[in-house]
């Protein structure tokens, strides 16, 4: 009986609390627009759709040493990779796989996407060994080759759905997955796996241009 | 009863108020809450599954670790101070749908969130924001499993048999609809506590877990993974909680919510 009674009384105070929670200025309701000149998170974010991966506030380098934003690709279509410069395996295959997709993107539309890879090895891939890996792969201004923290790594490679883990030799384990994003910067197509399906992730990017 | 209930509730409005009074000035913590951080010596983690080309034991350097799990208040104050990260104004790229869904609303936990009991349904990338904002960041796996390898009164927890049947008592019962309250666990030999017995945690680096090793399998075979090649590669089978977290692990997306999914800070010691 008085555990009962205690409980009531605990339930109401809680509910008492809880319709009368809040009050302080930062959880004051406003409009829209406010909130967004209010807070710069949202006003970032606002920017982006909702579903635009453009939306991650992370940081990246390239191989001439520019600081960038994946938000930079916006209005363009895309292809996107994350690989590392020393993989003698996978990488140089999904490199190839892009080039392949570019050949078979109609002309208009060929000149216009971005081929951006980010590495996953962000002690060793320095601006001057991705630069290096663009002149051995004859990749010309369309590639983007990107090298960010690990932070920004790690929640990019999670938005993607990429798995990786460095292994005790320095490598890296990690998932082959192309993704195409449209010029909001939103996923429309993933190719997963190293066989197949290039015209799918072709004709996906040239869907994303009308 | 009946009696005694229609007095309860004659008395109720005053109780109330004065309850809601002195739990206020307790739940809106002023600046960013945090849990006390222990250090966690360095050491020697062994892991429970690896490959051929991964090593057999990772060097942990040591570290803090948050005591407890965050609570429901703390992430309260979270949203109060970030509100992109507010349930109805997350993206769903950073947060599924079930994002904090056992909330009354986006600043009120309600009745089924009690202030001092864990945060639940919140999504890898909110927790990695919430550590941020109070200076502090996820523990990684190896990180997170040296510190619950250690038992009451030991660093290595292995044969402490009262940890092993307190932990296979709290994954038999079913999850609780309310959570109880952070911090009622027993300490464990740090003094870190609630790392078993309470709720599941993110760790920074959960998209590691049942990578194949082999660059050229591709991320949608883990499953079938675990139950075969996955298994064979383990190095102790009778830790049967540390195959579940590592299930767990490899089946989370970064934006999924669930239920009995919390998570606790970190922080590099000071060099």
């Amino acid at each position: 009986m008085i555990t009962k009674l205690s409980l009531l009384l605990l339930l109401t105070a809680r509910l008492a609390l809880g319709g009368k929670t809040p009050a302080s200025p930062a959880a004051a309701p406003a409009c829209p627009h406010c909130q967004e000149v209010t807070a710069p998170a949202a006003k970032a974010a606002a920017a982006f759709s909702k579903e635009s991966i453009y939306q991650l506030d992370a940081r990246f380098t390239d191989d001439a040493g520019r600081a960038c934003t994946l938000g930079d690709l916006r209005g363009r279509p895309v292809v996107v990779d994350m690989f590392f410069a020393s993989c003698g395996y996978a990488c140089p295959l999904l490199v190839t796989d892009m080039q392949a997709i570019r050949a078979k993107l109609p002309a208009g539309i060929r000149d216009r996407a971005a081929f951006v890879l980010v590495t996953f090895d962000v002690a060793r891939d320095t601006p001057a060994v991705l630069a290096q890996y663009r002149a051995q792969r004859s990749l010309d201004g369309q590639w983007i080759l990107l090298r960010g923290s690990d932070d920004s790594v790690r929640e990019l490679a999670a938005l993607l759905g990429v798995k990786f883990k460095q292994e005790a030799d320095g490598a890296f384990s990690h998932s082959n997955i192309l993704t195409i994003l449209n010029p909001q910067g939103e996923i429309v197509h993933q190719r997963i796996g190293l066989k197949g399906g290039l015209d799918e992730a072709a004709a996906a990017l040239a869907a994303t241009v009308k | 009863m009946a009696t005694l209930l229609r007095s309860v509730q004659r008395l109720v409005p005053g109780l109330a108020l004065a309850v809601a009074l002195a739990g206020g000035a307790l739940a809106v913590p002023e600046a960013a809450p945090a849990a006390r951080l222990i250090r966690i010596p360095g050491g020697v983690y062994t892991p429970l599954f690896r490959t051929t080309k991964d090593s057999a034991q990772i060097t942990v350097a040591a570290f803090l670790l948050d005591e407890r799990p965050v609570t429901n208040a703390e992430f309260l104050a979270f949203v109060t101070a970030n509100p992109p990260w507010r349930r109805s104004q997350v993206s769903r790229l950073f947060a599924d749908s079930s994002y904090l869904d056992y909330w009354t609303g986006d600043l009120e936990p309600g009745a089924r969130a009690p202030a001092n009991s864990p945060v639940v349904r919140v999504s890898w990338f909110a927790t990695r924001a919430y550590a941020r904002w109070v200076g502090r960041r996820l523990p990684t796996t190896a990180e997170w499993e040296f510190a619950a390898g250690a038992g009451y009164t030991r660093p290595d927890g292995k044969n402490d048999a009262q940890l092993n049947r307190d932990l296979y008592a709290w994954l038999a019962r079913p999850v609780p609809d309310v959570q109880p309250a952070v911090a009622r666990g027993r300490p464990n030999f740090y003094g870190v506590r609630d790392l078993h017995g309470l709720v599941w945690e993110w760790v920074d680096d959960f998209n590691n877990a049942m990578v194949t090793g082999e660059s050229r399998a591709d991320s949608g075979l883990e499953r079938d993974l675990f139950c075969g090649a996955g298994s064979v590669g383990a190095k102790d089978t009778a830790d049967y909680a540390a195959f579940m977290r590592v299930a767990l692990r490899s089946s989370l997306k970064a934006n999924n919510t669930t239920t009995a999914l919390g998570f606790r800070c970190a922080k590099n010691t000071a060099p």
